[in-house]
């Protein structure tokens, strides 16, 4: 029996450890250890409430958007506001934006390295990978020249005698199974995929007048004024340059992006088995197509212990059976107490001990679904709208299975997206969803301003005495709500319960796992100095913890522990 | 030369606010030739990617790691930075600087000249506000920048009204 530490999973302060169990080359037990940002509600407390999301959007520096969002939404609902149209339209753009800017990031620069072996890729014969990719998609960026060229450069790059980006990866590695020329594919479009982030990151940056950090939002509503004869304002040429970089986008991720990862996907067929966890998932709708948020283009709802036929659907902002059913376990982190309770009678009282695996052992929260652990991501909404019925969501499902079993000459039906490689797949899928979905909501927006319609705010005024008000948003890490307490127009307590929390968090009351610790129970280690497979679950899930700090290391002197013990 | 000035760091976390609040200082004080940004840019991790293509130099002010007292300020060269190179990506969300510039070295795209200005931290923990000491190392950092926009040929001009630096995070 093995105890494997690997801490920190990130190198900022603040971090993520994963402690396992390893017995016979299998994972048997695992611990997830996080430290989250803490104490944002005594930085809110007192606070106006309009100015709430200025504040909650630095909570992370990656997903500003989405902790924006969902505190406009919070303070919103606790004042039953409606939203104009154009102000809902614009904000579903922002969204779809970010997350498909965040999706491309996370599979070609923060998890393609985990299954693709860069070195192989100088092995590899262009004109073979020209003519898989080709095969494969109608991309034009696949072609002979374009591969001999990328082989080149990483050639270059090599001979210098540094890998630079590419150092200390797991070269090599005995799970590394990628023929040379998919290998060279995935290099070349790696490069491509740092284009077409930007951008869709500059959607988010002429909607949002800057990112990171956007400035556009307010409670009520949205600050673009909208007048098509004004060069500051959203105008024709603004809005024609969100619909040709959204199309450009779309094509890379429906020609590029999903293809590769099913192609990844099905030639690491055998991993299919690996990483599932927890089944239970929990999903928000998004994308409201009215203002009082009963409509929406992305499907949100639950699944219990894997069963589709039994999804049931969150139906509105207003929905009570998601805002009755949060809660969150402090039972194993260092917070005083042992409790369970709704965000918006939590209070956070830190209590730091050391780690200790029988009891407290994490900063991250355990947060619950009726009681029930369960798994947020792109996965989780993706199982949700098939099940529902979702018609975007089966389109591009179906295409997912039928591409990776084509590829790995089997059927795959949608019971294998449970797992390390399924959220993959959904996150491509999802990202796919969304794509479709950016060009049809810039079409509505262009619309309703063609009816003459440029309301973009609504106007209120707080009422004396306590409102309580929940926003939800399906970030790109799954679901995300923020819970805020009004009293005579200030805060009076604040908390959000992230995605990564969800995911992250730790046993609660009842020993329940969370979905990092329970996906890595029956994972593979090849070699227990070069965990690789626990990093491809991790990553799987697309943690985002400790975003909250940033410091450079420029002297060399943090390193990441792989200890075995 | 297309220079990014640009300050990196959460407001919310004590210290780590610097990078962001000499941004804001550099605003009220100085006017900047057309071809110079700034930026205050968060904690973006490999976000950092849209910012980094396009400039032909970039100054970064920062919290650094490094054995010296809080306050301190370093100043360090591209050839610095990269000197060590990163970990093996052990989190989605580790990338940084280093990761940036080397993912922006391979593919041909990232800027000549790089610049880090950087104080060591006292305390990070949640709350708007910097430390003492490193309060105290802002008006250094500020004039480290000034230097070295004079040495890139983009030199900043006091403004003839300077204003109160806009620090909405610590009202």
């Amino acid at each position: 029996m093995a105890r494997i530490t690997v801490d920190p999973i990130t190198r900022i302060e603040g971090h993520l450890r994963i402690d396992v169990e390893v017995d016979g080359g299998v994972v048997r037990d695992s611990w997830s250890s996080g430290q989250m940002f803490r104490g944002i509600e005594i930085i809110l407390k007192g606070r106006d409430p309009r100015d709430a999301w200025l504040f909650t959007q630095r909570f992370c520096g990656v997903c500003t958007t989405v902790h924006a969002i969902a505190s406009v939404r919070a303070v919103e609902n606790a004042l039953g506001l409606e939203i104009p149209l154009n102000a809902q339209y614009i904000r579903n753009l922002l969204v779809i934006a970010h997350a498909l800017h965040d999706h491309i990031v996370h599979f070609y620069h923060l998890s393609a390295l985990d299954w693709v072996d860069v070195v192989e890729a100088l092995k590899a014969d262009p004109a073979k990978a020209a003519s898989l990719g080709e095969s494969l998609s109608p991309w034009p960026g696949n072609s002979r020249r374009q591969m001999e060229a990328v082989k080149a450069k990483l050639k270059e790059f090599v001979d210098r005698g540094q890998l630079g980006i590419f150092a200390n990866g797991y070269w090599g590695h005995p799970a590394m199974k990628l023929p040379p020329e998919v290998n060279l594919l995935a290099v070349a479009h790696y490069l491509q995929a740092l284009d077409y982030q930007q951008k869709a990151n500059k959607v988010v940056a002429i909607l949002g007048a800057k990112t990171p950090n956007i400035q556009n939002l307010a409670v009520g509503g949205v600050a673009n004024a909208i007048n098509l004869d004004n060069e500051s304002a959203l105008n024709m040429t603004k809005l024609f340059a969100v619909k040709d970089l959204l199309e450009e986008v779309r094509d890379f991720v429906q020609q590029v992006y999903l293809v590769d990862v099913c192609a990844v996907g099905a030639l690491y067929a055998h991993w299919l088995g690996y990483g599932a966890g927890v089944t239970n998932y929990l999903a928000v709708p998004d994308l409201p197509l009215d203002t009082k948020g009963t409509q929406f283009d992305l499907p949100g709802g639950t699944i219990f212990d894997g069963n589709l036929a039994g999804a049931k659907a969150f139906t509105s902002f207003q929905d009570a059976y998601f805002r009755d059913n949060v809660e969150e376990s402090i039972a194993h982190s260092w917070y005083d107490g042992d409790w369970q309770r709704h965000p918006w009678k939590e209070e956070t009282e830190p209590k730091y001990g050391d780690f200790d695996p029988n009891g407290k052992y994490s900063w991250v929260k355990a947060p619950r679904f009726m009681g029930r652990p369960m798994q947020v991501g792109p996965l989780a909404q993706m199982l949700v709208g098939y099940a529902t019925g979702h018609e975007l969501t089966k389109k591009w499902v179906d295409y997912a299975l039928n591409t990776a079993g084509s590829v790995a000459g089997t059927k795959l039906s949608p019971s294998v997206l449970h797992g390390t490689l399924g959220r993959h797949l959904a996150r491509a899928v999802r990202c796919a969803v969304l794509s479709d979905l950016g060009v049809k909501h810039w079409g509505l927006l262009a619309t309703n301003i063609g009816k003459g319609d440029t309301e973009i705010f609504t106007p209120f005024e707080f009422p004396r005495g306590e409102q309580q008000g929940f926003g939800f948003h399906e970030a790109p890490r799954g679901t995300l709500s923020h819970w805020v307490v009004i009293e005579n127009g200030k805060i009076k307590n604040y908390q959000a319960v992230v995605p990564s929390t969800w995911n992250a968090g730790p046993r609660d009351g009842k020993g329940q796992k969370g979905p990092y610790e329970a996906s890595l129970v029956g994972n593979p280690i090849a070699d227990p100095k070069r965990p690789l497979e626990v990093l491809r679950t991790i990553h799987s899930f697309d943690p985002c913890l400790a975003c909250a700090i940033h410091t450079v290391d420029a002297e060399g002197q943090e390193i990441s522990r792989v200890r075995v013990l | 030369m297309k220079t990014l000035v640009m300050g990196l760091g959460n407001v919310l976390m004590g210290d780590d606010g610097f990078g962001p609040f000499v941004v804001k200082v550099l605003e009220s004080r100085y006017d900047f030739p057309g071809e110079v940004s700034l930026l205050d840019a968060g904690t973006p991790g490999l976000d950092l990617v849209p910012f980094l293509t396009g400039p032909e130099a970039v100054v970064i002010v920062d919290t650094v790691k490094a054995e010296a007292p809080p306050g301190t300020l370093k100043r360090y060269g591209r050839e610095a930075i990269l000197r060590h190179l990163p970990e093996a990506r052990l989190s989605p969300h580790d990338p940084s600087l280093k990761e940036v510039l080397l993912t922006l070295d391979f593919a041909g795209k990232g800027p000549r000249e790089v610049t880090l200005v950087g104080t060591v931290p006292a305390s990070v923990a949640a709350g708007p506000g910097l430390s003492a000491p490193v309060r105290a190392a802002v008006e250094a950092a500020v004039e480290a920048v000034r230097v070295e926009l004079e040495r890139l040929g983009v030199p900043a001009r006091p403004k003839a009204e300077p204003g109160d630096p806009d620090l909405w995070w610590e009202r």
